[in-house]
């Protein structure tokens, strides 16, 4: 049996007066590997911000683990979109990743947290890195650093919000690389359709509405992967609507 | 004589406790961008000043009072990320400001200084003022300590320490509730409408050399204390205002690091 690592059921959201998401019914198993795709503004940050419980559905229900999603938010490792860090704030690497192991109570950093730090470094080949300020890191590197502060929760359930904005070729295909390794529910927003050849289990093309992919990869690499974005879109719509 | 030699000894205690609330809440806006909330905070907490007068009551506690109030209200209005919040912040200092004007003209027999709230006299601090200087150094090092490692978590990536389960809004209106408590004991030292160039700079200028935010308060001290104490000394023996002497010093220390980092 299958378990469920996230359930919405007649999703709906709005900030204002518009609907951002509408009628979202979707279970993504435990172990899977999801990818998110869709226009801008489609409402993908949203949706997970929502998986997160940083804002409330207007209607309609999430569970995480069987858990609403202010209950479970020890389970989630995130990665946000890359837009609003503050980046005067002197602050190095490792403390920046240790950061994901912070909790309601939990104020100092113990041993465990420590030997943590260095196996996640390790994992994500970003040793050199710790004693730099985070605000003179690369996009690349920044990136790196917190996908392991997202790995350092020990998460279930993994949500990167465009991990790879910003990233060089090569950085994207190790951190794809270091993804498709990782064993854990995963949830991954990108513009980037490189990630649909890398192990993907189905793609979610989220535009308001969200409509379920489960073979799009295949598809993919048997065109050897010369999609472009838009094409790939149109071809997601048609398929839904027909 | 002696007078004298004990007010100025009075001065550089000032100085000493001043320099310490520098470092921790200075930089503590400085990584928050909480400095024009805190100047709000401190202008618009003129109408305690104001009310106190007209009540006749410890103008300490009419502006802690006020002060407090409005820092609640900003906490709670920038919680939720209001648009147009700027303008708020700018109302409030505007109606803070007018409401400690018009009890001061309702005041029969007004003599009090103005001048002395708006731009302070460190020269003048009296023994019950360092007393409570001391008491919101000693909560601010603490507060800092005990929660170094949330408060950097929500200055650097608020939704992160959301997800962590971090009590953001709590600590969010904490580091507005001690700025408000270190705006008022500045006051009468430095006035209300300097204390904020004063905040900022040591720690703007100890954010060059810090690697972290340790390194960065506690660099933020000596060099609070060096800016306050020469301005002290300067305008003591060209007997001009201690305060304008002070920021013009800050106001330099800032200049050479601005354009030094600009090459
Ligand atoms: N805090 C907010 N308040 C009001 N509207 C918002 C807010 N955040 C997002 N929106 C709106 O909701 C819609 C969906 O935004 P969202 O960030 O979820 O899109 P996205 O799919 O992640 O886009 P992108 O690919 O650009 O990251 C957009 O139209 C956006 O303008
Ligand atoms: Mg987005």
């Amino acid at each position: 049996m299958r378990l469920p690592a996230v359930e919405v059921r007649r999703l709906y959201f709005r900030y204002d007066k518009e609907y951002v998401l509408e009628d979202v019914t979707a279970t993504i198993w435990d172990q899977e590997y999801i990818a998110i795709i869709g226009p801008n503004g489609g409402g993908k940050s949203t949706f997970i911000r929502l998986l997160l419980g940083l804002v409330q559905p207007t209607k309609g229900e999430i569970l995480l683990y069987n858990k609403p999603p202010l209950q479970a938010r020890h389970l989630v490792g995130y990665l946000p979109q890359n837009v609003n860090f503050n980046l005067e704030i002197p602050l190095l690497a490792r403390e920046v990743i240790l950061q994901g192991r912070l909790g309601p109570k939990k104020f100092r950093f113990d041993a465990t947290d420590y030997k943590l730090l260095a196996q996640v470094a390790k994992e994500l080949e970003i040793d050199t890195l710790l004693d730099k300020k985070i605000a003179n890191l690369s996009g690349g590197e920044r990136q790196r650093v917190l996908l392991a502060r997202a790995l350092i929760t020990k998460p279930k359930l993994l949500i990167l919000d465009e991990p790879t904005a910003a990233v060089d070729i090569n950085a994207q295909k190790r951190i794809y690389a270091i993804l498709k390794t990782l064993k854990m529910t995963k949830i991954v927003i990108s513009h980037d359709i490189n990630i649909l050849l890398e192990g993907v289990d189905r793609v979610f093309y989220l535009n308001r509405r969200l409509f379920i992919h489960e073979n799009i990869p295949l598809k993919l690499k048997n065109n050897g992967g010369h999609f472009c974005e838009m094409e790939l879109f149109e071809e997601l719509k048609r398929r839904c609507d027909g | 004589m002696g007078e004298m030699l004990h007010f100025f000894a009075n001065s550089f205690f000032a100085a000493a406790l001043l320099s310490v609330a520098i470092g921790v809440v200075g930089s503590l806006m400085l990584i928050n961008r909480y400095n024009y909330l805190a100047a709000s905070i401190a202008h618009g907490s003129y109408g305690g000043v104001g009310m106190a007068l007209y009540l006749g009551s410890s103008i300490l506690l009419g502006a802690t009072l006020f002060a407090v109030a409005l820092a609640l209200l900003l906490a709670f209005m920038t919680y939720r990320r209001h648009r147009h919040l700027d303008i708020f912040i700018g109302v409030l200092w505007a109606v803070g400001m007018s409401i400690g004007i018009i009890f001061t003209d309702l005041t029969p027999g007004y003599t009090t200084d103005l001048l002395s709230y708006l731009f302070g006299d460190i020269l003048m601090i009296p023994n019950s003022d360092l007393w409570f200087m001391g008491a919101v150094d000693l909560l601010a090092t603490l507060f800092l300590s005990v929660f170094y490692h949330q408060l950097l978590a929500i200055a650097y990536d608020k939704e992160f320490a959301l997800t962590r389960s971090v009590p953001v809004a709590l600590l969010h209106t904490c580091t507005l509730l001690l700025i408000a408590l270190t705006i008022v004991m500045s006051i009468r030292s430095i006035g209300l409408i300097l204390v904020i160039a004063l905040f900022s700079i040591p720690p703007y200028i100890a954010e060059r050399f810090a690697k972290n935010f340790w390194q960065m308060v506690l660099l933020s001290v000596p060099i609070a204390f060096f800016i306050i104490a020469s301005g002290l000394t300067i305008a003591y023996y060209l007997d001009i205002s201690a305060t304008a002497t002070i920021i013009l010093l800050a106001a330099l220390a800032f200049s050479i690091t601005f354009l030094q980092g600009e090459r």
